[in-house]
């Protein structure tokens, strides 16, 4: 069907990784229990209990649950991650961060509220929610 | 108790005679010499098989290639059986992922007798070991019963791994693959590269407005509706140490 001048991009799936490329579109509640990259665009909710990677292509328009993540890309929605969460020059977030250890480099743009409590964290994104409500 | 089962086109074919020979010799020294079973244009492979079972048979041996192979699959998932593979001719890529090598050097493969047992995919109700392939998927794909993936780019393809040279087939899962093609830049000056989505699943269903194909180890099935599932490793082989997975 393609021919020989497109260039593929071959993956290793041997540790149970997910790959959402550009090209395709995920709506609905994606659970892994291995690590995940999303290059592509993600509505509804993202869940891994490994590490999470969101490329520069990426559309994320999901509340995000990750054990670490790194996101270069879009994303809209609460970001919950257990342990260190790398917001690259390209990423642009809008929604509250809770994470154990947060790098923000210079560029990113960043719309919501930052919490780094231990027990904030540990109760997960149903926390973030609930102020969310109480502020509005 | 070892069962050969000769496919027709090994039989008719007076190329494969001497070669057939040794083997069956070297069987012999081996010390796994057991019935031959040979298969003609109006017997049925399974229930022959399922013959030779019932009598006792613990291990079946296919001489033939990949269409041999299917013959017997489902039959020899079904039971305690164990499936042996002498690839003789030529289709024989199961065989080669399985790191069992042609003809008479496939009698060593089996007398070490390595088994492993390996997951078969379903698609409704129907068995594959491979892949299924859907060329031109612009369906939408329902994975696990909790989201929907659909190809947004012009051009994919979707593959259905199981048994191929990146799926482990005995991880109980298999990889649902979307190819698509991909356009960076704008018009002369842009590019299109194959972007790889991969989906480790255990179940998933495809649906379709219009009836769609898809092609199961390489025979076409065309329907609406695809459920795929898998059965956790029901099937035992007797494989190489070259095996891909």
């Amino acid at each position: 069907m393609f021919k020989d001048k497109k260039q593929t991009v071959m993956s290793n799936t041997s540790n149970n990784q997910t790959i959402i490329a550009q090209g395709v579109r995920v709506e609905g509640d994606f659970r892994s229990q291995g690590d995940v990259v999303i290059d592509g665009e993600v509505a509804g909710s993202v869940e891994t209990q490994s590490s999470l990677r969101v490329g520069e292509t990426a559309k994320i328009h999901a509340d995000v649950k990750a054990a670490n993540a790194v996101i270069a890309g879009e994303v809209q929605g609460n970001i919950f991650v257990q342990e260190t969460l790398e917001l690259l020059s390209t990423s642009n977030v809008k929604g509250d961060i809770v994470a154990s250890v947060i790098s923000v480099a210079a560029g990113a743009q960043l719309n919501g509220r930052i919490s780094m409590d231990q027990t904030t964290a540990s109760s997960g994104s149903k926390t973030t929610k609930g102020n969310e409500e109480e502020e509005v | 108790m070892y069962c050969y089962l000769y496919d027709e086109f090994i039989q008719e074919n007076k190329r494969f005679e001497r070669e057939l020979l040794k083997i069956e010799n070297r069987l012999t020294d081996l010390g796994i010499a057991g019935k031959v079973s040979r298969l003609a244009l109006f017997r049925n492979a399974q229930e022959m098989i399922r013959d030779e079972i019932s009598r006792g048979v613990s291990t079946v041996v296919v001489l033939g290639n990949d269409e041999t192979i299917r013959k017997v699959i489902d039959v020899v998932a079904d039971s305690d059986a164990v499936l042996g593979i002498i690839p003789i001719g030529p289709n024989n890529e199961l065989a080669h992922m399985m790191g069992i090598p042609e003809g008479l050097e496939a009698c060593e493969v089996l007398s070490a007798r390595r088994v492993e047992k390996l997951d078969i995919g379903i698609v409704n109700g129907r068995r594959f070991l491979t892949k299924l392939s859907m060329p031109h998927f612009h369906a939408e794909m329902t994975c696990e019963d909790t989201f929907r993936v659909t190809a947004i780019a012009r051009q994919a393809n979707l593959e259905i791994r199981n048994l191929a040279s990146l799926s482990d087939p005995r991880d109980g899962r298999f990889e649902a693959v979307i190819t698509a093609a991909v356009k960076n830049g704008w018009g002369f000056f842009g590019r299109t590269s194959l972007k790889e989505s991969i989906f480790p699943l255990t179940s998933m269903a495809i649906r379709s407005d219009k009836p769609i194909s898809l092609f199961v180890d390489g025979e076409e099935m065309i329907s609406t509706r695809f459920d795929i599932g898998i059965e956790p490793l029901v099937l035992k082989v007797i494989t190489g140490k070259e095996r891909v997975f």
